[in-house]
């Protein structure tokens, strides 16, 4: 058929693709851009210990920090061009609509860059992702937040919320573990948390300093200072795997349902969108489904913890 | 150059060779397409083949080659003093390389056949790191010039320098290459660090280490795949020893 | 979808023409293997000669005109203390004739998974769109076991299939653009005859399949032998290599890297095709592995292909098209993987009953 041609013209991918399946990309208005990230000027840095800083965000466009709200447990990817991205939890009140504030540990190469920042860079975010705290199915009880290390940085949001509605609560109760005292973070906000929001604060190191005149011995020791109502108690658990299992057991123990209990879980991240796999924990994506499970879907999830 | 709250600083670099064929030194200034962009990266303290000037404050060395006589050893601990980073460049200087092959024999032996009749100093041939401590590794025959190109940037940018952790094969099967294996020949592809983009597999020429293990080879299971193909345990052999990048791993050979 | 009977000479002139007329891709023979048989790639063909109509099977799958080994996701180009991000989802036109069913059902499974749930990935979608899909059908190989995965026939996914019914190709047409470049063709509609050797063809095709792959409740099997030994030992024997996984017309499991350009005026996003057999897969910063063995990494592979994530409807992904078994230099292979752990179920029953059933 030397006279007929069958030229297949290009098709460009339009908003009508989608329609099946409306995209959540955090309600843009331009839903191809999934990759394209909020620039953001980073406003403060604090140096909380030697490997933790605090840094405070604010998104540039002031159309693009309008439309970003999120969810105390959700995170977001936080981009270094050049360097990559890595997801990281919210630290900050989801009724601050100006700033956002990160809680970043110096782990791999692209925190390491990020730590030789100075007020005034830029970096971009994409997000947010996740699941998050059902903070208004735990209203009406006590709460119980329970953080192992650098597990507070997650906790801090929905302390936040719990803070901003403390009427809404019964006690609410914060058990906070660290390997060292000098790890512990956030101690500027503990006068803050325990007098102003009635929030009761106890801490444990595991390894005694000079000078430390706290607790000192494992998070499960704190069990012993206070006492749970398990029938109107919600827990929030964060920290390394090895604690999880040990507090939730103990917790399941008390009688709490494993539906009132709450992780969040850490996995290496590529996309943060359900796609690239590495998050995966069993059967379930810890970027779409997580990173804040209740206590029986991990339970139920293959190497969850 | 400055670059977004960065500053980076040009890599004050010298490079050295040592018993080899300066063929990885020749990589440094292939790859036209960005070569001007590369030199661009770095301030070059001594470097033979691109430079006659020479200067000793350098922070980052390549090394080049094999150790394989004493005053050799004595010139590369003066640049161990002096160098920040040192870098161990090419196979020969990661593994011992090629020249590896002459352990085999007794010196008396060697230079009786080689130089005969003449008074030659010489030792059994050391890797880089048998002699002083290696910062950084970039393994090859010869080296890979994007991955050179990729590890500077890295050192210039402050990112971390790593290494591949797959191995050839799964490069290999992104250029739809047909597995040397299936046509009768023995690859090193599924134990050798990937990183080169398969590029001797590509060329249908099996692969023979030259990057070295990958990372948590399974040793007696390639071992046991080149048996249940009947294909010669001595060929393996070879190929194993061929740069001496399985040192660690020779128990598990047949 | 429309159906058309089309006479194999005129269907050599009408491809001669779409695939002169567009890039295209299909079937060609690149080497034979040292038993004498040969082995095919999906490569550029321009005219049906290329084509080798009657391959087995492609070495590896089709999957990487879609989700390319290395794909840039995101070009940033600095200027002073700004940069400039931009994106661009690529899609040229391409023709890609010879899929088999099972090829095309790796396509449907890959929509599932990347256009449906809360983020559909636009780099793909702009590929998929713009990919003009011709499907034959063939006898299967004696390790095929796409029968049991229920993936020998297909129904969409597709523009155009044909099924060969001897002189000619029996047609489903599946998208407007084939039917209007068959219009400009010699077809008919099917007669009785016609039909009558679509239903023989599909038979002797149904018929011709020698291995089966038992996969009733296997989503619940899985999560039973979790830790069954079953997994160490086939791990025992995996090279960690990745293969099975490039091959795969199903695995999108991937790496995002960034790098700066060498003249450090830019900086690239790339998104990398990767295994979860490679060692760093689950390997996070700081250096903890969450599976730090083969067999657990082995076992993950599995669990993605056979029992689905809950991401994609708990659907598996498996086709059975078998290319990683074919593939594997270490010989593990899905249906003796998935045998072995169901033997574990049945020898658990020959210990309790004198003539076990099969679970």
């Amino acid at each position: 058929m030397p006279d007929k041609h069958f030229v297949i013209p290009r098709q460009d991918i339009n908003r009508e693709d989608f329609t099946s399946s409306i995209p959540d990309f955090n309600r843009r208005s331009e839903f191809m851009k999934t990759d394209m990230g909020h620039k953001c000027i980073i406003t403060n840095i604090v140096r909380l210990t030697e490997q933790e800083k605090l840094f405070k965000l604010r998104i540039i466009d002031p159309h693009e920090q309008g439309i970003f709200r999120f969810k105390p447990g959700q995170f977001l990817m936080l981009e270094l061009p050049g360097y990559g991205d890595v997801p990281i939890s919210i630290s900050s009140s989801n009724s601050n609509h100006e700033f956002l504030e990160l809680c970043i540990r110096k782990a791999g190469h692209v925190t390491s860059a990020l730590f030789t920042l100075s007020e005034g860079a830029h970096v971009a975010i994409r997000g947010p992702f996740g699941s998050s705290f059902p903070m208004d199915e735990m209203a009406g009880n006590n709460v119980l937040l329970i953080a192992g290390g650098l597990g507070i940085a997650p906790l801090r949001a929905p302390l936040f919320w719990i803070s901003e509605h403390r009427e809404r609560f019964l006690n609410v109760a914060v058990l906070y573990g660290v390997k060292e005292p000098s790890q512990l973070l956030f101690t500027y906000q503990f006068d803050e948390w325990e007098k102003i929001n009635h929030i009761t604060l106890h801490t444990i190191a595991e390894h005694a300093e000079a000078g430390w005149r706290g607790k000192s011995g494992m998070i499960t020791d704190l069990f012993q200072d206070i006492s749970i109502d398990s029938e109107h108690t919600y827990a929030i658990v964060c920290g390394p795997p090895v604690m999880f299992k040990v507090v939730c057991s103990y917790l399941d123990n008390l009688g709490i349902p494993m539906n009132r209990m709450f992780v969040s879980l850490e996995r290496r991240m590529h996309c943060g969108m359900g796609k690239c796999c590495r998050c995966m924990v069993g059967s379930t994506f810890t970027c779409v489904d997580g990173p804040v499970f209740d206590y029986w879907s991990v339970m139920n999830l293959k190497e969850a913890i | 150059m400055k670059h977004r709250g960065f500053t980076f600083e040009k890599l004050k670099i010298a490079s050295f060779d040592f018993t080899c064929c300066e063929g990885c030194q020749l990589q440094l200034a292939n790859r036209e397409s960005t070569l001007i962009d590369f030199l661009e990266l770095l301030d070059i303290k001594n470097f033979r083949e691109l430079s006659s000037e020479q200067f000793d404050d350098y922070d980052i060395a390549l090394i080049e080659g094999s150790i394989s006589r004493q005053d050799e050893v004595e010139r590369l601990q003066a640049i161990r003093r002096q160098a920040k980073t040192l870098v161990a460049f090419g196979s020969c200087a990661c593994f011992g390389g090629v020249n590896s092959l002459k352990n085999k024999f007794s010196l008396k032996e060697l230079v009786a056949e080689v130089y005969p009749g003449m008074k030659v100093e010489t030792m059994p041939v050391k890797k880089i790191s048998d002699v002083v401590k290696v910062d950084l590794s970039i393994p090859g025959c010869p080296v890979n010039k994007e991955e050179v190109e990729r590890v500077m940037v890295n050192l210039a940018t402050g990112s971390l320098v790593t290494l591949p952790k797959h191995p050839v094969c799964f490069e290999c099967k992104a250029q739809l290459n047909t597995c040397l294996f299936e046509l009768g020949e023995i690859c090193l592809g599924p134990i050798t660090r990937g990183g080169c983009n398969a590029v001797c597999t590509t060329g249908k020429t099996p692969c023979l280490g030259c990057r070295g293990p990958s990372e948590e080879i399974n040793m007696p299971a390639f071992v046991e795949l080149v048996k249940a193909r009947e294909l010669s345990l001595d060929d393996l052999q070879e190929k194993i020893a061929f740069y001496n990048a399985f040192e660690g791993f020779s128990n598990h050979e047949a | 979808m429309i159906y058309k009977v089309i006479a194999k000479s005129e269907f050599k002139r009408f491809t001669d023409a779409l695939l002169r007329d567009n890039t295209s891709f299909g079937p060609r023979q690149v080497d034979t293997d040292s038993r004498g048989k040969a082995v095919y790639q999906f490569l550029p063909v321009t005219s049906s000669d290329d084509v080798a109509f009657d391959y087995t099977a492609t070495a590896s799958s089709a999957k990487h005109f879609f989700l390319p080994f290395r794909e840039e996701l995101s070009r940033f180009v600095f200027q002073d203390q700004e940069w400039d991000q931009q994106i661009s989802y690529e899609g040229n036109p391409i023709v890609l004739i010879g899929l088999r069913a099972c090829d095309i059902s790796a396509l449907n499974i890959l929509d599932d998974v990347l256009l449906k749930g809360h983020f559909p990935s636009p780099y793909y979608l702009a590929k998929r769109k713009n990919t003009f899909v011709i499907g034959m059908d063939h006898l299967p190989l004696p390790d095929c076991f796409c029968k049991s995965m229920n993936h020998h026939t297909i129904s969409t996914g597709f523009n155009l299939f044909c099924s060969d019914i001897g002189e000619n190709y029996y047609l489903s047409i599946n998208s407007s653009k084939a039917f209007n470049f068959l219009k400009e063709c010699d077809t008919r509609d099917p007669i009785d005859d016609d039909n009558c050797r679509l239903v023989e063809r599909r038979k002797i095709i149904s018929d011709s399949f020698r291995s089966e792959v038992d996969v009733t409740a296997l989503p619940s099997i899985l999560d039973i032998e979790f830790d069954s030994p079953v997994w160490e030992k086939w791990g025992n024997k995996c090279l960690n290599c990745g293969t099975c996984a490039m091959v795969c017309p199903t695995c999108y499991c991937y790496s995002v890297e960034e790098s700066f350009d060498t003249n450090l005026k830019g900086a690239t996003r790339q998104k990398k095709l990767y295994s979860c057999n490679l060692v760093d897969f689950a390997e996070v910063a700081g250096g903890h592995n969450f599976r730090p063995k083969n067999g657990d990494r082995l076992k993950y592979r599995y669990y993605h292909q056979h029992r689905g994530f809950a991401e994609n409807a708990n659907q598996q992904i498996c086709v059975g098209c078998n290319r990683c078994g074919r593939a594997c230099l270490a010989g593990i292979n899905p249906k003796d993987v998935i045998n072995d752990l169901r033997m574990e179920k049945e020898s658990c029953l020959t210990n309790i009953s004198s003539s076990p059933d099969r679970i």
